[in-house]
């Protein structure tokens, strides 16, 4: 009766626990004029093969169906939304505003918490726009995101693909070495990189802060595209900094998310006390165009399972009492669907149960009311209740408090 | 956010020479942790977690502590992500293959296909011989690996060779050098961030003292 290594069950009072936080994550979509879309668990493979860096395609997990073709569980959902946009939404006015909350499966091989081999994802992508505004309004949506599910103390580092390219260039390594360079760039490898006699990219790589770190990099910048970079980067600190951010944003440039993917600006949002990155995303201008349909994109995903974990470590979720139920119905049908309909929440004792058993039911389950049903005539019995133990009541966003 | 760091050092043939290090970059190691697991020190900065050195990438990944100190070996091994900052120098070792000179196996001598190899190094062994394309049947085991081959358990052994000295006693040849292992700094790629200022002070501190020796 085990379940296979790396999935979950989920209990009524932890799914409830999550479901909150999907609560709060899809009223903030909602709040950017995003709109949620839904795509198939699985689809062919060739198809998400196509969208998939090298890695999560060795993570996806592959079947065949009854006829041989060659299938797959989506592994993430910025690929299936690529290929729907560009078969089914062509005609649609850009720029379009998606989002997802959805389960997304990877084949881990050393699953653990927070790397569960089915985990649900919550994201958007704004596809059709270029250009700083769609960058900084993905990283401000990340921002606004964990600040309402109550990790107000998150850290975002951002970094533009562009300028490590550029880095990479300034400091004169060849576009060979600059591959495997750009490699201990993402894994933060500082005796490998070493290795390559550049102090200067070494310095990049350990480098973490804000303006400075902004005109440490135009000192040794030299291709266009990177210079463009650093001014995108360094206007995105300046709104930034307008919406009360400027501390909690700094530049890293060995922050590199997946390097087949990402193609400009790349944003990762952690908080200090938990181990992994709890959101992060960027700018992929070349997904699109390889389903047809050649126009810019930038989104960003978070785990909800490690949003869950980060608040739960803090002992701060909502710590969700049993479903109320308001009255307890025997002996009718037609009483339990006047309840109902009146709005109540309503359990309907099966089978013929003495009243004092229904009385004794009620007290159990903290049901106030009952309502006995017996050859025409109805009774209504309120239940005292018990002296309960109330578990203290935090919300998680905290500002449901003060209402 | 407090600075305090959490350490993750490797108990056994690395400990004295990472203590030492350590304290030569200001923290106050205990020379002798006895039997504790973990260790605050006297001005409460620094917390010492005292490990087996095969587990020090898990912590450090999972962010149960900031940084470590763990042979590159290990490294190997484990794959686990966690940044290198710094090649410590110290705890040479290099993994190697092995086999019976009494089997004409010299350095630089060639395979024949389907060797039985015996080691401790499952990963390490499968990607060298993988790279070559050579197809072997890997024995995994705990310990006393150079035993396997004179008792006709395996004819070759991928292992860690320090001085030599065990395996000359042994009457084996290193055949080729898969890699060189010394001590490495690593340290979470988030908890990087987050404590950004203590991390790339103790850094410094550790660079330091090896510019010294």
């Amino acid at each position: 009766m085990r379940l296979p290594a790396g999935v979950r069950d989920w209990l009524p009072h932890e799914l409830a626990r999550k479901r909150d936080i999907e609560l709060v994550i899809r009223a903030v979509f909602g709040r950017w004029a995003y709109e949620e879309v839904q795509t198939p668990t699985f689809e062919r493979f060739d198809v998400l093969e196509k969208g998939l860096g090298h890695e999560l395609t060795e993570q996806a997990y592959r079947f065949a169906d009854r006829r041989a073709t060659a299938l797959a569980l989506r592994p993430e959902m910025t690929t299936p939304i690529a290929r729907l946009v560009s078969t089914r939404m062509r005609e649609v006015p850009l720029p379009l505003r998606l989002s997802y909350v959805t389960p997304v499966f990877r084949y881990y091989d050393q699953p653990q918490e927070g790397r569960l081999r089915e985990l649900t994802q919550a994201g958007v992508e704004l596809i059709g726009s270029h250009g700083i505004d769609a960058d900084a309004e993905a990283l401000f949506m990340a921002i606004e995101t964990l600040d309402e599910i109550g990790l107000r103390d998150a850290q975002f580092d951002i970094n533009d693909a562009s300028v490590v390219d550029g880095i990479l260039d300034g400091v004169g390594l060849s576009a060979e070495a600059a591959i495997g360079a750009k490699t201990w760039m993402k894994e933060r490898n500082i005796v490998a990189l070493r290795t390559l006699e550049k102090p200067t990219l070494v310095e990049f790589a350990m480098t973490r802060g804000g303006r400075d770190a902004i005109e440490l990099a135009r000192s040794v910048c030299r291709t266009p595209v990177s210079i463009q970079a650093l001014d995108r980067l360094s206007c995105l600190l300046e709104r930034a900094g307008a919406l009360g951010y400027s501390e909690r944003i700094h530049i890293d440039f060995a922050l590199l998310r997946d390097l087949e993917y990402y193609t400009g600006f790349i944003f990762e949002g952690y908080v200090p006390d938990i181990g992994f990155a709890l959101c992060g995303g960027g700018r992929y201008d070349s997904l699109l165009p390889r389903f047809g349909f050649d126009v810019p994109a930038v989104g960003w995903t978070a785990g909800v399972e490690r949003l869950l974990i980060a608040l739960e470590r803090r002992g701060k979720h909502v710590v969700r009492r049993r479903q109320r139920i308001d009255v307890l119905v025997s002996g009718s049908d037609v009483v339990a669907a006047r309840e109902r309909a009146a709005g109540n929440v309503v359990r309907f004792a099966s089978g013929e149960v003495e009243e004092s058993a229904l009385l004794e039911d009620a007290r159990a389950h903290h049901i106030p009311r009952v309502v006995i049903a017996t050859n025409g005539t109805v009774r209504e019995v309120f239940v005292a209740p018990e002296a309960e133990t109330r578990l203290p009541t935090q919300t998680i966003a905290g500002k449901w408090e003060a209402k | 956010m407090t600075d305090k760091l959490t350490i993750a050092m490797p108990k056994g043939a690395l400990y004295d020479a990472a203590a030492t290090r350590l304290r030569e970059a200001g923290i106050d190691v205990p020379a002798d942790p006895g039997r504790r697991l973990a260790v605050t020190t006297a001005d409460g900065k620094t917390e010492l977690l005292l490990l087996r050195p095969s587990d020090v990438p898990a912590y450090v990944e999972f962010g149960a502590a900031d940084c470590g100190i763990v042979g590159k070996d290990v490294l190997w091994e484990t794959d686990r992500s966690v940044s290198e900052l710094a090649d410590l120098g110290f705890g040479y070792c290099k993994l190697v293959v092995a086999a019976r000179r009494i089997d004409r196996y010299h350095e630089g001598a060639p395979f024949p296909t389907f060797l039985r190899v015996a080691t401790k190094f499952q990963r390490s062994a499968e990607a060298y011989f993988a790279e070559r394309d050579l197809p072997v049947e890997l024995i995994p085991l705990h310990g006393s690996v150079e035993l396997s081959p004179l008792v006709g358990l395996a004819d070759a052994i991928v292992d860690l060779v320090a001085t030599g000295k065990t395996l000359r006693e042994h009457d084996m040849v290193i055949v080729d050098t898969i890699a060189e292992s010394t001590a490495r700094f690593v340290v979470n790629p988030v908890r990087f961030r987050a404590k950004y200022a203590a991390i790339v002070a103790l850094l410094h501190r550790l660079n330091a003292t090896s510019a010294k020796t």
